[in-house]
């Protein structure tokens, strides 16, 4: 019975903790510039990002170059790439209110409660005090920005969202690159006939058949349809809704996922595309690494290729605007901001993108990207097409819904498009979800 | 035993473990309990919301009673692999001389592998591209109509995430039950024998009834692990596909650390400790009554 009740009382024990929190000191979010020495200490950053990664691996050679100069300076990096473990620890650290100086979350609507709590230092004046914020691009920042325009978060990376498709599938089916969305069905059957997985679909991350809810409404509606679906003011019933879980349906029963997509991880999508058994995949150009350099396998390194979302019949978002993610943003905690947190950002953050720029990626500000030496020629051109992209961005629908309604929307999109539910029931369920939950999180 | 048992030193010995389990244990369910009053994200204020987390569990939530009688079929699936298992195999060691203590730690040994590693080794198992060891076992044998991909399924995800707990810790119910059978009586056994009874009725007439108070414990064990089971399932479809394989403990997970309705969960929690005492008190009544009978 004991550790029956150890189990019960889980969530409890982590709250626990919230009953001693202490009250606050610090800066006020718009209190940029704090008066007083630099004191060197140790300051920590909680994230979610690759180990070893290049995000961490440049912050790291940053810190210790400031710390050369600041005896007693270091930077803990604190990581759980695990992205719902690390939402766990980030959530029970924000109800202790124990957040360390620095900590990542993408712009939800719970980051933005943070905000609004004055838990966030104002990343718009922060940026402009250290005089960064003219060698953003716009873009970058738009995809850190809450609803009402405000930034609070400041990106590390930079990318477009493609299409990458094996060529010679393609031609041994007999099609073309599809021109709209509602060519993906025909296209999908057709290349489902010669025996290979059209699209390949990590289900089990859950944030790629997310997109694909998002891309009719955001061609029929531009970034307009989710602002308002997410308040609940919009519905799924809504023709932009009812045409995408329309099509979703449709993608099923044209058999374009494989099966038992759902619990296909990340690289096991990934290597049913890069062995040619997968004709489309829809990816990040943080994956150029795998996808356009001599590491991908010989056999179809050549055939790769890449399109970007296509259009549809009246659309009211331009050809190159499309998914342009800055990837999960860091915060600055008002609590433990002084003239060292400052002056640490000031320093690394004006290195930085020079040096993220040398790994080969692109990085959220304008600086030229180094192209690495195994580099096949599509690297170039992803590099040069992610520069066009345009100016209505696709926000990535989990970034904007309140939770509930998201995971409900994560779990109804896997039945609907294994046929388990009809477009209609998926609807009534989500609109039902949606009135339930999304005015309250937004009251 | 000691003539001379001073109250100080038994109150000293039983206070510290007394302290950790109060401390451990009853502290975090009242206060679950009392969280279960609120309506709180973590950040914001806490809103006296009384007993509308439970009304709502109990009248406006259908995720949960789904996620409710999912937990239901996980638990049967654990208790007959799990006690049903634990007794074939204990009895079927009984039989056997050589290599007894082999075939015990064989089967212990899943019990000590980390269930991160069980989950990606279920995940391999299970897999339908590539093909994995269950599929390709099934096209081995002529059954390729049989296999599909099976945490994907929602007619056979709940058993597909239920099994591996119950294949986890059969050997541990097999030690524990074997344990009891060696302490009936062989003459007991002889002596029924020798009056004509066949096998069948000398495992229900002496040794069932010998090895029973082992078997109430060893029920509320299975059952009290496989109410709160939580991290195979969990790791394996996180409750997908849809709430197929959705459980009250991975429900109570994700109202917490992905909804941060911090009382909800609470609520739920409060469910959980619930329904283990009630499923301990039938155990003990039904059992134990049997045995007075």
């Amino acid at each position: 019975m004991k550790k029956v009740s150890l189990l019960a009382a889980a969530v409890g024990t982590a709250l626990a903790m919230t009953a001693c929190a202490g009250g606050s000191t610090g800066a006020a979010p718009g209190d940029v510039n704090p008066t007083g020495a630099i004191k060197a200490r140790e300051i920590s950053w909680l994230l979610s990002r690759p180990a070893n990664g290049s995000v961490i691996t440049v912050m790291k050679g940053l810190a210790d170059e400031y710390a050369a100069t600041h005896p007693g300076f270091s930077l803990k990096f604190i990581t759980t790439p695990d992205r719902p473990s690390y939402i766990q620890k980030l959530e029970t650290l924000a109800a202790a209110k124990k957040l360390p100086e620095f900590f990542d979350t993408d712009a939800t609507p719970y980051a933005q409660k943070l905000a609004k709590q004055g838990q966030m230092v104002d990343a718009e004046k922060l940026l402009k005090d250290i005089g960064l914020d003219q060698s953003y691009r716009p873009s970058a920042l738009a995809y850190q920005r809450f609803d009402d325009g405000s930034l609070y978060l400041l990106p590390f990376e930079y990318g477009a969202e493609y299409f990458w498709y094996n060529k010679a599938l393609f031609a041994k089916a007999g099609v073309e690159v599809p021109k709209t969305l509602d060519d993906f069905p025909a296209v999908c059957a057709a290349l489902a006939k010669t025996g290979v997985t059209p699209i390949a679909m990590a289900g089990k991350e859950q944030w790629p058949l997310e997109r694909w809810m998002a891309y009719q409404p955001f061609r029929l509606e531009g970034p307009a349809y989710v602002g308002k679906l997410k308040k609940g003011e919009a519905k799924f019933s809504d023709p932009a809704g009812a045409t995408a879980a329309k099509w979703l349906g449709e993608l099923g029963t044209s058999g374009c996922f494989q099966k038992g997509f759902s619990s296909v991880g990340y690289t096991d999508a990934q290597n049913l595309f890069t062995s040619g058994k997968a004709a489309i995949y829809n990816m990040g150009t943080w994956e150029l690494g795998s996808l356009a350099t001599d590491k991908l396998d010989a056999g179809v390194r050549n055939d790769v290729d890449f399109f970007t979302l296509p259009t549809v019949a009246g659309a009211k978002t331009a050809d190159n605007d499309y998914v342009a993610p800055s990837g999960i943003g860091m915060a600055v905690n008002t609590r433990t901001y002084d003239p060292l947190v400052r002056d640490f950002l000031k320093f690394a953050l004006t290195k930085y993108p020079q040096q993220y720029a040398a790994s080969g990626a692109l990085t959220p500000t304008t600086t030229d990207v180094t192209l690495p030496a195994n580099a096949t020629p599509l690297y170039s051109k992803a590099i040069s097409t992610a520069e066009k992209v345009g100016d209505e961005l696709a926000m990535p629908w989990d970034t904007q819904l309140d939770p509930t309604t998201n995971t409900r929307l994560q779990q109804e999109l896997v039945l609907l498009v294994q046929g388990d539910v009809t477009p209609a029931e998926f609807i009534s369920t989500m609109d039902t979800t949606l009135a339930q939950n999304a005015p309250k999180y937004f009251k | 035993m000691l003539p001379y048992r001073s109250r100080l030193s038994v109150v000293g010995f039983l206070l510290p473990p007394l302290l950790l389990f109060g401390g451990a244990v009853l502290l975090p369910i009242v206060q679950s309990v009392y969280l279960s009053l609120f309506s709180w994200d973590g950040i914001t204020d806490r809103e006296f919301v009384g007993l509308e987390n439970y009304r709502h569990m109990v009248g406006g939530d259908p995720t949960f009673w789904t996620s409710f009688t999912n937990q239901l079929g996980y638990l049967a699936v654990c208790l007959v692999l799990q006690l049903g298992g634990a007794l074939l195999v204990a009895s079927l060691l009984l039989t056997i001389t050589r290599g007894r203590e082999v075939v015990k730690v064989l089967y212990l040994l899943p019990a000590v592998i980390s269930t991160v590693a069980i989950g990606l080794l279920f995940q391999r198992i299970y897999s339908y591209d590539p093909v994995g060891l269950l599929n390709g076992v099934l096209d081995d044998l002529g059954l390729g109509s049989l296999s599909r991909p099976w945490l994907s399924d929602v007619h056979t995800v709940l058993a597909a995430v239920s099994a591996p707990e119950g294949w986890r810790f059969v050997g541990l119910y097999t030690i524990i039950v074997y344990a009891a059978l060696l302490a009936v009586p062989r003459e007991l056994e002889e002596a029924a024998r020798l009056d004509g009874a066949n096998a069948w009725q000398v495992f229900t007439k002496i040794r069932f009834p010998y090895i029973r108070p082992v078997w109430v414990t060893t029920t509320i064990m299975a059952t009290t692990f496989a109410l709160r089971g939580f991290d195979i399932p969990y790791l394996l479809t996180n409750g997908g596909p849809g709430q197929a394989s959705e459980l009250v403990t991975t429900y109570m997970y994700k109202t917490a650390f992905t909804s941060t309705n911090y009382g909800y969960a609470s609520a739920m929690s409060v469910f959980i400790v619930l329904e283990c005492l009630v499923a301990v008190g039938l155990i003990s009544l039904l059992l134990n009554r049997k045995a007075v009978r």
